[in-house]
């Protein structure tokens, strides 16, 4: 029997029948055609799928799609604020050269998203921890690193800006 | 050096922007109405005969609209050897039979992925099981069962280099020794899984977008195997998620999505899941390597035996490369004045092995990296000196290969000492802490035609227009390593533009001009480079001309394209704007669009390849003398690549490359339990993650390649080769322990430091 | 790679899923995080036909501390939940460890301790702290509610002394008593997201300078996380010098049944039981140490 769900996704409300097995994942790239969210490995161990849901970074792929209902949901697509212009963590990436094949890019950013949420100005050691779920097979993740650093410097200034306006 | 405005400057990578947004699209995120998706029905035994299939339970389930076995197709061997028609030895669906598990039987293609899959639950395969073999020693031995009938020795190519009187220079050695190696096979682990999308047009002809390396591969096979012409399919290479040679050859899920397309009319998907990649997936070659040297006591190279077999698995994939290679690596870094070599290619019952990210040199180059420590060790020479004693210059000619142009590797030698505090280090690290080093040289693109194809080895297109724009068409294939950005740079340029006024068509057979080889053995920069600027220096003839005739220039001048103008070198203002050029010639033309071809095939540089690249690292680690764990601390970098066209792409290329290096060196490996791979998801294939790579420092040797574009030549595949051997003599100099069988796992380090204590 | 068929249910209170629970009898399996489930399912080693979520309970997503009664963990709380909180990071270090290592940040934010538990997986990293720090886990049935001791849980790998119509409700800890120190350490062959190929947690009390209490649990080292009873005897009653920790780890290796398989060798296996014995024995006795009051 399907489930009928309502989603947020990156702001837009969406209104689904889905049966039960399905995982967020294929529900985000197959039903919303939001393929910027990849699917890597399946068992949560590459973190390309990973998605911010109520505010925390989970894996889409071991995620049940009817267990979201009613749920807010962020994919790399909802990061950048205008359709135009680059969220502070993609602007880095392409700066650093933190990005080759791009698979894990998607994955990374939201990491990286759902990091810098909670710890504004994280240390090399804590970016790194913060990747640990994630797999890239072409960077060797240190302009990654080096990306996480800068869009948080990026993100503090734009912080600081507000707070004196 | 030359100056340059666009290369060897840090230009974003032109996808980098799409990548970030999420909106770059590989084959699985192409949408097409009414795709069928398909799954792969896989031999669960080692070695065996197909009695019998059954897909008529398949066929009956609903949703399922086309099951495919060998049967169903013209049943045609493929191989990327076409110069050799006996090494093509595969089929896309398994004849009559199987010889590894996870060799292709059957295909489905259902209106959901679910629906395919249980379909192949329903297919009912009768085997008869034969002796299978998972080692190379049993597979040669008498009495071994043949796996392939053609080939009764199970030695499927054997490839034999002999310069110089081996024995004589034994003979006239102080110091003489022999060491056998042995590698595990690993995983490329590509980040973006197998995936292929197949569409026919109303006319017949096939569209197949596929993440491949190698579009034109594809689309020569693919017309062979499914007896088609070639110019009735078109290969379209989406965005790549990596390769690293595990994407290089005609698979079967391409070859099915096509035929079913072909059959059904609609369009047909098929993406791997990771536990099929590791389960069936290409492989870097695990070998053994027997090699003696011998030196003076000095410290000078004499004389060099080494014999390499290659554990190809069921089928010979790009084994036979590897194998050709192996040899030439053996030989490529140091002189020899005295060097034989004997590599055997050798079928087993297990998942084949193939092109990966150094192709023969991680292992070739790890056995004579791991000698050299040796012997400095035991002549008294330290590691650097032995290995500057005897390191190829510029001017060096390896026998049958080249002669060696451009060579910055005494150089690396001394700029990665320096960096690293070598010398200060070797003598005052504590217990437990080491420093070690290696070394490597690699090739610019292969010269050997094996593929035997008629077209250049490169090609480019250019195209120019009167608003100053140009469109660069090429079938050189970005896979994520960043060609695409270096092959902008470099026609912006030669013509003076900017990276924006540049479109860029790549990686479409129907589209781009024949040929490109694909992207292995580094061959992209140089080669598609080199026709690159070809294209655009016969469209700058053009623009010279009409320049000249505008501004009646003495035929003395220098005309140059720079910042968007066409100009006489020594006075800007005869010129004009790049666009206004354009548009000039082309009225003196009657209107005809201003493009011209280019292309690039090696001349004269031998049958390896037309360019080397060289380099050092050195590598400081820790080990937990309890444990046995490994930390890398720092590692230290001096390479030559030639001109350095993209620095953050070559740094990223570097680091890359050492995470994969660290990986080989101390924890990836496919486990086996005789034919079966143990290790099937990404918490058992144990991959350094952020938290194992190591801080890394870099020095780009300077050097000027001349037959590369601009200068430059390979980087990046190297550079794979000289973290284990830096890793694994730093955990002697740490330990003791010296490794001859990677990875240097904490168990095989506690037990010889166990035994030595006893 | 494919998902069984099942029904879902996301009941709202602890009565109606074990009510569904009971229904749907053979068949039916809760789920929290689902991390483990969702593997398993997609490997084909599991077919529910019935999975009922528990993440829609409020009454069973809850952490709570005092320092009279100790520890109480809701069932449903996230791994991220545990491993943040003021008071877990204060009072039972061990239990910190042992979580920062499991999985990865995504997972951890939907991974729970139960599931952890109840996956009873014989590497599982949160089961050797909480035995030796005296856990308890409730179990709930339609029927009944019980109380059993984590020493007393686990059966085999996978198996758990869990009812299929029981639902693991709570973790409880005990208050944390002075003079007592708990500490959990493991290896993997990288510092990522891994499996523990060994794992040793060791709680002990001390009586002025004596040992007067100790627990040694061996994870991933037997079908189920393993009592070293002996290397907890040979601690029991002595002071803590090199000695006698290098005999009690000693003992513990002894103790230790691994097999070898992909992550690690047996030998290995045993030898760094001993190791991560020595070392978490030390920890133990330096934070019962600093634990005075």
């Amino acid at each position: 029997m399907k489930h009928n769900i309502r989603i947020v996704v990156n702001g837009d409300e969406y209104c689904l029948a889905v049966d039960p097995w399905k995982t967020l994942n294929e529900v985000i790239r197959e039903d919303l055609n939001l393929t910027g969210t990849k699917l890597g490995c399946g068992t949560g161990d590459c973190g390309a799928c990973a998605v911010i849901v109520d505010g925390k970074a989970v894996s889409s792929c071991l995620t049940l799609a009817v267990s979201v209902d009613g749920k807010s949901i962020k994919t790399v697509e909802g990061l950048a604020p205008s359709g135009e212009e680059l969220h502070p963590i993609q602007e880095s990436f392409v700066e650093t050269g933190a990005i080759q094949c791009g698979f894990c890019t998607s994955g990374m950013e939201m990491a990286a998203f759902h990091l810098l949420s909670n710890n504004p100005s994280p240390t090399d050691l804590e970016i790194r921890k913060g990747l640990s779920g994630h797999l890239c097979r072409c960077t060797g993740y240190n302009q990654i690193v080096e990306a996480i650093s800068l869009a948080a410097n990026k993100m503090q200034g734009c912080h600081c800006k507000k707070e004196e306006s | 050096m030359k100056e340059f405005s666009i290369v060897g400057k840090d230009v974003p990578r032109t996808d980098a922007e799409a990548k970030a947004r999420g909106s770059a699209l590989y084959t699985d995120d192409i949408r097409l109405p009414g795709t069928l998706h398909g799954r792969i029905l896989r031999s669960p035994i080692a070695h065996g005969i197909i009695k019998n299939i059954d897909t008529s339970k398949a066929l009956k389930l609903p949703g399922v609209k086309c099951v495919l076995t060998a049967e169903d197709t013209p049943k045609v061997k493929y191989g990327n050897w076409r110069l050799f028609p006996e090494t093509q030895d595969e089929y896309p669906l398994a004849v009559d039979k199987v010889r590894f598990i996870g060799d292709e039987v059957a295909a489905v293609a259902a209106i959901d992925r679910d629906t395919a899959e249980e379909a192949l639950d329903l297919i009912e395969v009768e085997y008869e099981e034969l002796p299978a073999v998972f080692d190379v020693a049993s597979s040669i031995a008498q009495g071994a069962p043949v796996i392939h009938e053609y080939c009764p020795s199970n030695i499927s190519v054997n490839r034999k280099i002999k310069y110089g009187d081996i024995e004589k220079g034994f003979a006239e050695s102080d110091y003489v020794r022999e060491d056998t190696f042995k590698f595990q096979a690993i995983s490329h682990a590509y980040l973006e899984p197998c995936s292929a999308l197949a569409q026919v047009d109303l006319d017949g002809r096939i569209t197949l977008w596929t993440s491949t390396q190698t579009p034109y591969i594809v689309q020569c096979l693919l017309a062979s195997t499914l007896g088609m012409r070639e110019n009735d399919i078109r290969i379209i290479k989406p965005y790549v998620g990596g390769g690293f040679g595990g994407k290089m050859e005609l698979r079967t899920w391409e070859f099915c999505a096509a035929l079913m397309a072909k059959k059904t009319g609609r369009p047909v998907k098929f993406t791997l899941d990771r536990q099929e990649e590791f389960l069936a997936g290409r492989r870097r070659h695990p070998m053994t390597i027997r090699s003696k040297v011998g030196f003076k006591k000095d410290g000078t190279l004499v004389s060099k035996d080494l014999r390499i077999q290659l554990d190809g698995g069921a089928y010979n994939a790009m084994g036979p490369t590897a194998t050709f290679l192996c040899g030439n690596f053996g030989a490529m870094l140091y002189r020899y004045p005295n060097y034989r070599f004997l590599g055997e290619h050798i079928y087993t019952n297990k998942p084949p092995a193939s092109a990966m990210r150094g192709f023969g040199a991680p292992q070739s180059l790890y056995a004579s990296e791991v000698q050299m420590n040796i012997a400095a060790e035991e002549l008294g020479i330290d590691p650097v000196d032995i290995r500057l004693k005897n390191a190829q210059v510029s001017g060096d000619k390896i026998p049958d290969v080249a002669t060696i142009s451009s060579c910055g590797f005494s150089e690396s030698i001394q700029a990665v000492a320096e960096m690293s505090g070598w010398r200060e280090k070797r003598k005052s690290l504590k217990p437990g802490q080491g420093i070690g080093i290696g070394c490597y040289s690699f090739i610019s693109g292969g010269v050997f035609n094996w593929f035997n194809t008629q077209y250049p080895f490169s090609a480019a297109e250019v195209r120019v227009f009167s608003d100053g724009t140009a469109h660069l068409l090429t079938m050189a294939s970005d896979i994520g390593q960043g060609s695409d950005t270096a092959l902008k740079q470099i026609l912006a340029e030669e013509l003076g533009l900017r990276m924006e006024d540049i479109r860029l068509t790549t990686a479409d057979t129907a589209m781009t001009p024949q040929g490109d080889l694909g992207t292995w053995g580094s061959r992209v920069t140089l080669m598609a480079g080199n026709a690159v600027i070809d294209a655009a220096r016969k469209i700058k003839q053009q623009l010279f001309g009409a320049v000249s005739a505008r501004f009646n220039l003495n035929v003395i001048h220098d005309i140059e394209c720079k910042n968007g103008r066409v100009q006489a070198t020594a006075r800007h203002d005869y010129g004009m704007s790049f666009g206004d050029a354009v548009a000039m010639v082309q009225k003196a033309n009657r209107g005809e669009p201003l493009v011209a071809r280019g292309s690039y095939t090696p001349r004269g540089k031998g049958l390896v390849t037309p360019a080397f690249g060289f380099g050092a690292q050195i590598a400081e680690i820790e080990v937990d003398k309890e444990t046995g764990l490994v930390k890398v601390k720092n590692m230290w970098t001096a390479h030559d690549c030639g001109t350095v066209i993209n620095p953050r792409s070559v740094e990223g290329q570097l680091a890359g490359s050492i995470q994969m290096g660290l990986g080989y060196a101390l924890s990836e490996q496919m486990i086996m339990d005789g034919g079966k791979t143990l290790s099937l998801d990404f918490a058992d294939y144990k991959m350094p993650t952020a938290m194992d790579m190591p801080p890394s420092e870099v020095v780009h040797v300077d050097t000027f390649e001349p037959e590369g574009p601009m200068g430059a030549k390979e980087t990046g595949e190297g550079l794979a080769s000289p973290t284990a051997p830096a890793i694994s003599e730093a955990v002697y100099h740490a330990t003791g322990y010296r490794c001859k069988d990677l990875p240097i796992t904490p168990e095989k380090i506690l037990n010889a430091t166990r035994d030595k204590a006893e | 790679m494919r998902l069984p068929r099942f029904e879902y249910f996301a009941p709202k209170t602890l009565e109606a899923s074990l009510e569904l629970l009971g229904q749907k009898g053979d068949g039916a399996f809760v789920m929290a995080g689902g991390t483990d489930m969702m593997v398993k399912m997609s490997h084909g080693r599991l077919k529910p036909r019935t999975i009922i979520n528990l993440k829609e309970i409020p009454e069973l997503h809850y952490i709570k501390f005092n320092p009279q009664n100790g520890l109480e963990i809701g069932s449903t709380a996230l791994l991220s939940e545990v491993l943040n909180h003021a008071d877990i990071i204060e009072h039972y270090p061990a239990l910190i460890q042992a979580v920062q290592t499991m999985a990865n940040i995504e997972v951890r934010n939907m991974a729970t301790l139960a599931g952890n538990l109840c996956n009873a997986a014989p590497s599982a990293d949160s089961a050797p702290p909480l035995m030796v720090m005296d856990a308890e886990v409730s179990l709930v049935s339609s029927r009944a509610k019980r109380k059993v001791k984590l020493m007393d849980f686990f059966l085999g790998p996978g198996a758990t002394v869990k009812n299929v119509d029981e639902i693991m409700t709570a973790i409880t800890l005990p208050a944390p008593r002075p003079q007592t120190g708990a500490s959990y350490m493991r290896i993997s062959a990288r510092c990522g997201v891994d499996i523990a190929a060994a794992g040793v947690g060791v709680a002990i009390r001390l009586e002025s300078e004596v040992l007067a209490e100790a627990r040694i649990v061996l994870g991933a080292v037997a079908p189920v996380p393993l009592r070293a009873v002996k290397a907890e005897a040979a601690l029991v009653g002595r002071q803590f010098d090199p000695e006698t920790v290098q005999y009690a780890a000693q003992m513990a290796s002894e103790e230790a049944s691994p097999i070898s398989d992909v992550r690690a060798t047996r030998d290995y296996r045993k030898s760094m039981v001993a190791v991560l014995a020595k070392r978490a024995i030390s920890e133990a006795y330096e934070r019962s140490h600093a634990r005075h009051s």
